[in-house]
């Protein structure tokens, strides 16, 4: 014991401050909680000052970079004389981007009277945790404790993270100057997005991935469209590639994440971990321990805000009395590439695999008119239901908004709508969400804007 | 086939609750037998059978809520009320209430599993509540024909285990778990496993909150929460109030009438609301107005067996002692057998609370919504008391008077409470102003 230790009683502990320990927070602060917020940086965590938001800001400034491209507005009527970029200031603002919203956070949690600690936590025992910070060392007893601690991204045999020549996503999107050329390593979303914004800045990207397809669990008609997107980009897209054959440097590594529970002590609580340090938890956010619970990344999740601040809620209602469950059926994906993609449930393949009579539905966004006023027709709405009695089993859309047009068909799958359910609603013309109605009324038989094949 | 649909009972009730068939599937009825016992607001009304014939079907079980024109009861029927035949459409009429009796749809089957074998198909919400009220969608019975299990579905699916008598609902507390799992965790956008309950190793007893205790219970909260009450305390030498009461006893018994000292008490009041007009008064919220009534119906706050009552002795300032000790019998015992009518439990413009015949010395009262205060008067004992210098013994009754402290000052709840008193130690002083 530390000379001096006084160890502080608090009610909630939540070990992190990302999106899904200030959300897992504020909520437990509106169910009457008093919460302890601990984290060693600004709240926000990995998605908002080194993850997510970074690389969506820079994504949408590289593609507004790249939209005013002669060749891109010419045709419009718009003659530019010269566009051009600098890395700095584009970087300067991406920190303005991060900067109000972390203000945001901040401003949250002192409005919900949260307790923000900076330090790093572990575990003493099952009731206590030491935070070691900046202003030393503290002592906390609590009554229940949310790890909300997040991933890093897991060490890759052979390529040792140096910041040079082997980085992480996070390091690539703090290069301070652009590099000439740039090789990704990964068939994940995050490999995708980042090849792509380089590219639109001028990099020579090399992308490689390991797996049989770009991207696993995607429909490959829709895959090739953004393939082709990439290759537009003049991106050199390798897939089957084996590891040990990449000698191209600088380099950047995707490939899985690795929770980051190990600093945490656990076996002092003995808390069950899964092989990759996962903490387990049940459906109600609960660890082997039932007064600690763990959200997010750090359970070994599939490393998305999304689901970890879902989880969060989960997880401060459940402490709060609530008997609810993490549950939701199904979970959207977007990749931010040219054109964009958004994918949500089955796949027509898994669909069939799964015992599933399918039904699907399909419409090119080039006989849709906002997809034309908008200059960006380049895409198709992907529908798959269950033939039985027309409920929405998946979607997968591709073009311009896809990634906001997606939570349409989650809402559907969630609700358990059917094809006709689609079919009925009016949609506001023109609009890319007709693609969505057109794709039902195909799979129905009966798309007005179509020739049926055949 | 004959339908009967819940009857509008009066008084403006939209719904009543169903507190017991007497009658099953099955059962042959005779005319007018009484089938079913429904509780309204306030008062359970038992409803007689509009025909003779075979019940062929209840369609509103015991504890759930109709809505007036919701079918209840259908009929293989032989004989209607009117002695007509059993045409599918015609108009029944019985008594005080309408019913009316339309041709009855094909039953919808619901035996039948959904097509889908992978999912059961409800909203997020639903599966939300499945999930808190810890209850196996799949066992669900849809009651809609695509299968579609909504939230009354699971409801009432709640309300038929209780009916099996199966503590079923989990506690709400946490639960201790060796069973652990990751929903989301596999690398693929496909519909997530379908996640198991958590097993509850405690189980409480739940049950729902329904009848005369939800009533109570929502009144109590609204007069909790809109009300911000305060409460003074005082005591009453009830000696003189105890010999008037032995004096008028053994007459008002000839007369056949139980003189308790409620009916004296409420005599006392009457004086005293009218010249404390702000205690016979209601807030009219809406519109920010205060209301001085000038009728005095005081409530008496009773038990009855399934719980709170008050019934109420309307005109209270027209009636003799000897009328109001005698309509009080009448009312107390409706109370406890629940046959008042709604006229008989609402209305009150001041309530008193007898809480020494509930067995405790004194209490804080709760305003009887839309009131302005409400007087307990505790039991009488006899206690040490300082008079003069000297200890005495003397019969207390303590006295607690809660207001709305919106509309009273504790200045004015003060002055009101010793006004009681003076009142109550020497109650002669009725005389001074009897007509």
């Amino acid at each position: 014991m530390v000379v001096g230790d006084v160890t502080t009683a608090v009610d909630v502990l939540v070990l992190g401050a990302g999106p899904g320990g200030y959300v897992a927070a504020i909520r437990a602060a509106q169910l009457g909680r008093h919460v302890t917020l601990v984290d060693s940086g600004l709240p926000g965590g990995t998605c908002l000052h080194q993850g997510c938001i970074p690389l969506k800001a820079l994504l949408s400034a590289s593609e507004r970079y790249h939209q005013t491209r002669p060749e891109e507005l010419t045709a419009m009527g718009i003659h530019v004389e010269a566009v051009a970029f600098d890395w700095a200031s584009m970087q300067a603002w991406k920190q303005g981007v991060v900067d109000r919203l972390a203000e945001g956070v901040r401003r949250l949690i002192a409005g919900n009277h949260i307790e923000y600690v900076y330090g790093t936590g572990w575990f003493i025992n099952a009731q206590e945790v030491r935070v070691e910070g900046e202003y030393g060392s503290l002592r906390f007893k609590f009554e229940h404790c949310i790890i909300a601690t997040g991933a890093d991204a897991a060490p890759f045999p052979g390529f040792p993270f140096d910041g040079k020549h082997v980085l992480t996503p996070e390091k690539a999107l703090m290069l301070s100057e652009l590099p000439e050329t740039l090789s990704f390593v990964g068939d994940d979303y995050i490999a995708l997005e980042l090849a792509t914004l380089f590219a639109r800045l001028g990099v020579k990207v090399k992308l490689l991935s390991p797996g049989d397809q770009l991207m696993s669990g995607v429909d490959p008609s829709a895959l090739r469209l953004v393939q082709a997107g990439l290759r537009k980009l003049g991106i050199q897209a390798s897939t089957g590639v084996a590891l040990d054959s990449i000698a191209e440097r600088p380099v950047v590594i995707s490939r899985s994440v690795c929770p980051r529970t190990s600093e945490l002590h656990l076996d002092a609580v003995g808390l069950e971990v899964s092989a990759n340090g996962g903490i387990k938890v049940n459906s109600m956010q609960q660890s082997s321990v039932s007064h600690i619970f763990a959200i997010g990344d750090c359970t070994g999740a599939r490393a998305l805000a999304s689901i970890a601040m879902k989880q969060a809620k989960v997880a401060a209602e459940v402490l709060s009395g609530q008997r609810v469950q993490f549950a939701p059926l199904v979970l959207p994906l977007v990749v931010h590439t040219t054109p964009e993609l958004a994918t949500v449930g089955y796949t027509a393949e898994e669909a069939s695999k799964a015992g599933y009579t399918i039904v699907t539905g399909r419409f090119p966004l080039a006989a849709n008119g906002r997809a034309l006023t908008l200059r960006n027709d380049n895409g198709v709405a992907l529908l798959v239901a269950n033939a039985d009695d027309g409920t929405l089993l998946g979607a997968t859309l591709v073009g311009p908004r896809a990634g906001d047009l997606i939570e349409q068909a989650v809402l559907a799958i969630e609700m358990g709508a059917t094809l006709t359910d689609l079919s009925e609603i009016l949609y506001a013309h023109p609009g890319l969400s007709e693609t969505l109605l057109e794709a039902a009324d195909g799979a129905l038989g009966r798309a007005v804007h179509m020739l049926a094949r055949g | 086939m004959q339908e009967f649909k819940l009857p509008d009972l009066g008084e403006g009730m939209q719904e009543a609750e169903v507190v017991e068939w007497l009658v099953k599937a099955g059962d042959t009825l005779k005319l007018d037998q009484t089938m079913l016992k429904v509780e309204t607001d306030k008062a359970v009304v038992e409803i007689p059978s509009p025909v003779a014939g075979r019940v062929a079907e209840i369609r509103v079980q015991d504890g759930q809520v109709a809505k007036v024109g919701d079918v209840l009861i259908v009929f293989e029927s032989t004989t209607s009320a009117n002695g007509g035949s059993s045409t599918p459409t015609q108009s029944l009429t019985s008594g005080s209430t309408t019913m009316q009796s339309a041709s009855m749809p094909s039953p919808i089957s619901v035996s039948q599993t959904p097509a889908t074998k992978q999912r059961v198909l409800a909203a997020p919400a639903v599966r939300k509540l499945a999930f808190e009220l810890g209850v196996d969608l799949e066992k669900v019975t849809p009651s809609l024909p695509n299968g579609r299990v909504s939230i009354e579905d699971v409801r009432s699916y709640i309300e038929h285990e209780k009916d099996s008598s199966l503590p079923s609902a989990p506690s709400p507390v946490l639960v201790e778990e060796k069973e652990t799992e990751q929903p989301v965790s596999q690398a693929s956008t496909t519909l997530i496993r379908k996640i198991e309950h958590p097993v509850t190793p405690v189980q409480d007893e739940r049950q729902p909150l329904k009848g005369l205790r939800k009533r109570i219970a929502e009144h109590m909260e609204r007069s909790w929460r809109t009300i911000p009450h305060a409460t003074a305390f005082d005591e009453v030498d009830g000696g003189a109030l105890a010999e008037l009461r032995e004096a008028l006893k053994p007459t008002a018994e000839k007369r056949g009438v139980r003189l308790t000292y409620i009916p004296l008490l409420i005599k006392l009041l009457i004086p005293l609301l009218n010249e404390f007009p702000i205690f016979n008064a209601s807030l009219d919220e809406e519109n920010r107005e205060i209301i001085y009534h000038r009728s005095y119906h005081v409530g008496v706050a009773t038990a009855s067996p399934e719980g709170l009552l008050v019934p109420v002795l309307r005109n209270a300032d027209h009636l003799t002692l000897m009328e109001i000790a005698s309509n009080l019998e009448n009312l107390i015992e409706g109370a406890k057998k629940r046959t008042l009518a709604l006229s008989e439990l609402s209305g009150s413009t001041f309530t008193l609370n007898n809480v020494g015949s509930f067995g405790g010395s004194t209490g804080t009262p709760i305003i009887n919504h839309p009131e302005v205060a409400i007087l307990a008067v505790g039991r009488l004992q006899d206690k040490a008391v300082v008079q003069q210098g000297t200890v005495i013994v003397r019969p207390m009754m303590p006295l607690a008077l809660s207001f709305d402290h919106r509309l009273i000052d504790g200045a004015m709840a003060g002055a009101f409470l010793a006004r009681f008193k003076e009142l109550v130690e020497n109650p002669q002083q009725l005389i001074l102003d009897m007509v």
